[in-house]
């Protein structure tokens, strides 16, 4: 490739890369070995490794290779290991992708409060929660629906809740029609 | 090939000796000085006629000139004052360290004060003049190797020495990564390797695979307070405990015999390394209170050598175990083991590096130079945009942010690629706020006060709101330096914050620039006639 288009390549690449995820990143489909994801990584690596323009000066060229390599980097340590990997694409596969290309690890702190929020924070929140569930196991839907609402109001922002209410309220509504 | 004012040198820093080395007919090569040298003791003597000796030849000045000759001085560089590292010092060095601002630590010769990276540019300004006394032309650019355990501000004031004594330092390189480079520069292999770098003060461990043209490194640990000193001092205490039983006179009480014992210990090692056994003595160590001249003499087998130093090599492997597991591997994948630094030559090392490992070491290479070798490779291939290899470091310890109680929360794990960077926001927690303060810490505890501070860094100059309403975030980026950048922008407005680093041992660019003009003021004393 001559210098011009590599140059035009990386400023383009550049500026998509809050766009792309870590498969695109690294070139690779999402379906990828642990061997093609190293590979990859060697290749690109080959292509923006920073100290290969070491003797530029600075620019934007190296500045716009910087920025890439690092993202090169992230996906690397993102994808070579598999736990990481599985949650990644669970994340980028589901809703709010776009929130989503850059892999977060939940620190203790955030993993502490994902549980509470599943279950509820409050006692009473919890205990109509619970009684939510029994209802939606026994196909209780309309009750379910009750209760979730009630464990709403003690917890109005947890997200948990207010999924299940709409499930609850949904599955009522269809529950009516079927009759 | 690049002109030849362009020639970059690769410089290896040791705690007890440095090493110079260039490329030559496209191969690395040793600069010995001109006095046939191939290593020079890590060594500053200061005379009284405002001269400067550095090298073997200072090193004789350990003892006659005691107060004002500083060795070992990568032990310190980048600690802050207070930490264990410089209360040991203090104990045994006959030098004066004192504390500068900022918990800094100097060193005063007479009526002067020096920083670390002071001292240590002066080393590097020796290894720099003994290449251009070779070439016969200036030399400006170099790479600087560092332990790959070492943490941001010892790089940092590694990277500041370098600049102090006139060096564009064009990489601070790992010394592990360095001596594998040297070791598969130019042979088209795959291996799976371990370097095993037992230093005069600090001992690293490297799992690398490279291949043709790339060197991976996939997990590095270490130990910062561990080395051929360690091994030393075992000796030193066995001489110093016989002459206390014998003629009751504790040797360590005085700096003076402390030096000698020192020095004897050395020779003892390396003596009974090679011979299987050392004959030690050491002619008027001290005198006993009637004023008679003593002398110690003492001889020392392998065996019992060997059962002083047991567990300081035990040490070495638990550390070894550690990086095993940051590889996800095990002994048996790795094709080659690679030994780095003099106490390698051991013969307690190597057999229980082969014990450990289940492979003899790879032979034919200098453990006393393969690193300096590894820097030149590197140093010429960043002047030379063909170069067709490239390394892939990492960082070797986890870095973390402070939160309230004393704890930290990971920002960045160790053995992660770099470059990388990685951003966290905060929201203030008052009222019309202007400030934000961040601790940043390097390490593998969760608790603060069991990880190395790197700084607090204080970010102003965001918009002032209710609490909760200014968000900021903060990026914390390592560099292919290993060298820790942190940067904070607002969020809804993308300003940019400045920042000022409230604690940190580092100098500030007046200061380094002031000793650079000190440094190039300083005429070192070259030469066997100047001992």
């Amino acid at each position: 490739m001559t210098d011009e288009a590599f140059e035009i390549e990386a400023q383009a690449l550049a500026q998509i890369l809050d766009e792309l995820d870590y498969f695109q990143i690294l070139k690779v489909g999402q379906a990828a070995s642990p061997t093609e994801i190293k590979a990859a990584y060697y290749r690109e690596s080959r292509a923006y490794h920073p100290d290969r323009f070491s003797t530029l000066p600075a620019s934007g060229l190296k500045d716009n290779i910087g920025r890439i390599y690092k993202r090169i980097n992230e996906a690397y340590v993102c994808l070579r290991e598999d736990s990481k990997r599985i949650k990644y694409l669970a994340d980028i596969l589901g809703g709010e992708r776009q929130k989503k290309l850059r892999f977060v690890e939940a620190s203790e702190q955030e993993l502490k409060k994902e549980k509470e929020q599943e279950v509820g924070a409050t006692p009473q929140g919890r205990k109509f929660f619970m009684a939510g569930l029994a209802d939606m196991a026994a196909q209780r839907f309309a009750a379910a629906e009750r209760n979730f609402k009630m464990a709403l109001t003690y917890e109005p922002n947890n997200p948990n809740f207010k999924a299940k209410r709409d499930e609850a309220g949904k599955l009522v509504k269809t529950d009516m029609s079927v009759r | 090939m690049a002109d030849p004012g362009e020639t970059a040198i690769g410089i290896d820093l040791g705690t007890s000796y440095s090493c110079v080395s260039i490329i030559e007919n496209a191969k690395p090569v040793v600069i010995p000085n001109e006095w046939g040298e191939r290593t020079h003791a890590s060594v500053v003597s200061f005379l009284e006629d405002g001269t400067v000796l550095v090298g073997n030849s200072a090193k004789r000045n350990i003892i006659t000139n005691a107060d004002n000759t500083v060795y070992s001085a990568k032990r310190l560089i980048g600690r802050f004052y207070f930490s264990d590292e410089v209360k040991k010092a203090q104990a045994v060095m006959p030098y004066k360290i004192i504390e500068g601002e900022n918990n800094s630590v100097r060193i005063q010769i007479r009526e002067n004060v020096f920083s670390l990276p002071e001292i240590s540019a002066l080393v590097l300004k020796e290894m720099k003049a003994i290449v251009e006394n070779y070439l016969g032309h200036e030399i400006k650019k170099a790479v600087v190797t560092v332990p790959a355990y070492f943490n941001d501000n010892q790089r940092q004031a590694t990277k500041d020495a370098g600049r102090i004594a006139g060096l564009d330092v064009l990489r601070i390189l790992n010394e592990p990564t360095a001596a594998a480079l040297a070791y598969g520069f130019g042979k088209d292999i795959t291996q799976k390797i371990a370097v095993y770098d037992l230093g005069g003060g600090t001992f690293d461990i490297s799992i690398l695979e490279i291949g043709k043209d790339v060197f991976e490194v996939l997990s590095t640990a270490g130990d910062t307070y561990l080395g051929g000193d360690d091994f030393d001092d075992r000796i030193m205490t066995w001489l110093a405990e016989n002459f206390l039983k014998v003629h009751g006179i504790d040797l360590r009480l005085n700096k003076y015999c402390l030096q000698m014992l020192k020095e004897a210990s050395e020779r003892a090692k390396i003596d009974v390394g090679r011979d299987g056994v050392a004959k030690i003595g050491v002619e008027g160590i001290c005198q006993d209170p009637t004023g008679k001249v003593m002398d110690l003499t003492a001889q020392l087998s392998e065996a019992e050598f060997n059962k002083m130093v047991m567990d300081l090599v035990q040490r070495t492997f638990k550390v070894c175990d550690e990086a095993l597991q940051g590889a996800k591997m095990t002994a048996q994948d790795l094709d080659a083991i690679i030994l780095v630094g003099g106490p390698t030559r051991l013969p307690i090392i190597r057999t229980s590096v082969k014990h450990y490992f289940q492979k003899d070491p790879m032979a034919g290479i200098d453990p006393d130079e393969v690193v300096a070798m590894g820097a030149a490779i590197q140093a010429s291939s960043l002047l030379d945009s063909k170069s067709d290899h490239y390394l892939l470091d990492v960082t070797p310890l986890t870095l973390r942010v402070g939160t309230v109680g004393g704890y930290t929360d990971k920002i960045i794990d160790k053995n992660t690629p770099i470059p990388i960077e990685k951003s966290k926001s905060y929201t203030t927690n008052r009222d019309g706020q202007d400030k934000v303060k961040i601790r940043v810490y390097q390490g593998e505890s969760n608790k603060a006060g069991e990880c190395e501070l790197l700084g607090e860094f204080e970010f102003s100059g965001f918009r002032i709101g209710y609490r909760g309403e200014v968000r900021i975030e903060v990026t914390f980026e390592i560099d292919t330096n290993g060298i820790v950048n942190v940067t904070a922008s607002d969020v809804e407005t993308g300003q940019k914050t400045s920042c000022t680093i409230r604690l940190s041992s580092g100098l500030t660019e007046d200061m380094i620039k002031q000793a650079q003009e000190k440094n190039a003021r300083t005429t070192l004393a070259r030469g066997e006639a100047a001992a």
